[in-house]
């Protein structure tokens, strides 16, 4: 207690280092697949240094206390206010439930309200209202007395979600196109009616990243990463033909289509076309 | 209209291939299903939900690759595969459901 305003000292410059850092990883999106090493960083600096002061000023650690507000902040930020999924997440508020009660141990009895809490929060959504509230609210307070004129709103990005519409895929198109390439797609793997003779397996892909970045709802979501995926498929398939096309082939057999998640916590969706190329003849 | 999984149709005989036809549907986050089959987790059970949704998303994959099909002028789908995959989402619960084959033309 003798320390006392030398240790709280500490944990503001530590804080506040934090969120430079953190701030400087999301100005340059340094992230991987999506995820931004701000939130590795961020606490990391901020404990770093609140430990350093501390050592110089008081001559002992206090505990890098800047470190776990770091951590609550940037979790707070990148995964509930950024993220309108995780937004109306239980998990999500379950996390915080369990992170709060590790630093109040005497409050462990507002696990049994915030439990309550997140999922009346997950029905309606309300928990995510209220943050939108404090985080404008906030916001007006830092533009009123720290930039003392209203902060110019980002009106491409505004812009850009009210023209923004889930695009929707042409089924018909779509076959036409795949079917008016001069090439055989065959799923089977017999054509003993058929003669032909096989060149080799060939195997094509697509990588498709998950845009987050636009604030559309999950179903909106949904319905766009299905037109993607459909797609993808095409893309795929017009791959494939063209690629046994240069080989002398004019069909496949055999033919896979497989969908699945890449890249780090499944930000991309992967699908490959796999088949046997053959040539066959009239 | 005639589908199957063969390779080929016995005793008929194809006059023509007419094409790929595929059909996808998606089963997406709902909070009552996650909600219940969380329950059904934690109790055991089967989770009639997941199992009607999925059947709907199979149906509608498939009823996508008839309708192909039939624009195509075919009869029959030879080789067809049917595909679940889960493609993350909010819950882990996302599902892409995938039915594909070879439109043919029998006599």
């Amino acid at each position: 207690m003798k320390y006392i305003r030398e240790a709280i000292l500490c944990i503001l410059i530590g804080t506040i280092a934090g969120l430079g850092v953190y701030g400087f990883f999301l100005y340059f999106h340094i992230d991987i697949y999506g995820w931004n090493l701000g939130l590795i960083f961020a606490p990391l600096a901020a404990g770093y240094i609140e430990t350093i002061l501390a050592n110089r000023i008081i001559g002992e650690n206090i505990g890098a206390i800047s470190a776990f507000f770091l951590f609550i902040y940037t979790t707070f930020y990148s995964f509930i206010l950024k993220n309108p999924t995780l937004g109306f997440n239980i998990i999500t508020i379950g996390s915080i439930a369990v992170i709060l009660q590790a630093a109040f141990p005497t409050s462990v009895n507002y696990i049994i309200f915030s439990l309550g809490f997140g999922i009346a929060s997950y029905v309606s959504g309300f928990f995510k209202k209220v943050t939108n509230h404090v985080y404008n609210k906030m916001l007006g307070y830092y533009e009123k007395y720290v930039l003392k004129e209203p902060r110019m709103l980002d009106l491409e990005k505004i812009e850009e979600k009210a023209n923004y519409e889930v695009p929707i895929f042409n089924e018909k198109e779509s076959n036409d196109n795949i079917n008016n390439l001069d090439f055989y797609f065959l799923t089977s793997s017999d054509l003993t009616n058929l003669k032909h003779e096989a060149i080799g397996i060939f195997n094509t892909h697509a990588i498709i990243r998950k845009n987050k970045k636009l604030n559309l709802s999950p179903q909106e979501l949904e319905n766009k990463a299905l037109y993607e995926l459909k797609k993808g498929k095409d893309e795929c398939l017009i791959k494939l033909s063209e690629e046994i096309k240069s080989s002398g082939g004019n069909g496949v057999m055999d033919l896979e289509i497989q969908y699945g998640l890449i890249g780090l916590g499944g930000d991309s969706f992967q699908i490959n076309a796999i088949g046997i190329g053959v040539k066959l003849f009239s | 209209m005639i589908l199957t999984s063969a390779n080929t149709l016995t005793n008929k005989e194809i006059i023509e291939y007419k094409g790929l036809v595929t059909g996808e549907s998606l089963i997406g986050a709902n909070i009552y299903k996650d909600l219940f089959s969380g329950v059904r987790d934690v109790v055991g059970g089967r989770t009639s939900r997941y199992e009607e949704e999925l059947e709907e998303a199979r149906d509608i994959a498939i009823e996508s690759m008839k309708e192909k099909a039939e624009r195509l002028g075919a009869n029959a789908i030879i080789g067809i595969k049917i595909s679940y995959d889960n493609l993350g989402g909010t819950m882990g619960n996302t599902i892409l459901v995938t039915a594909y084959g070879t439109a043919i033309k029998y006599e």
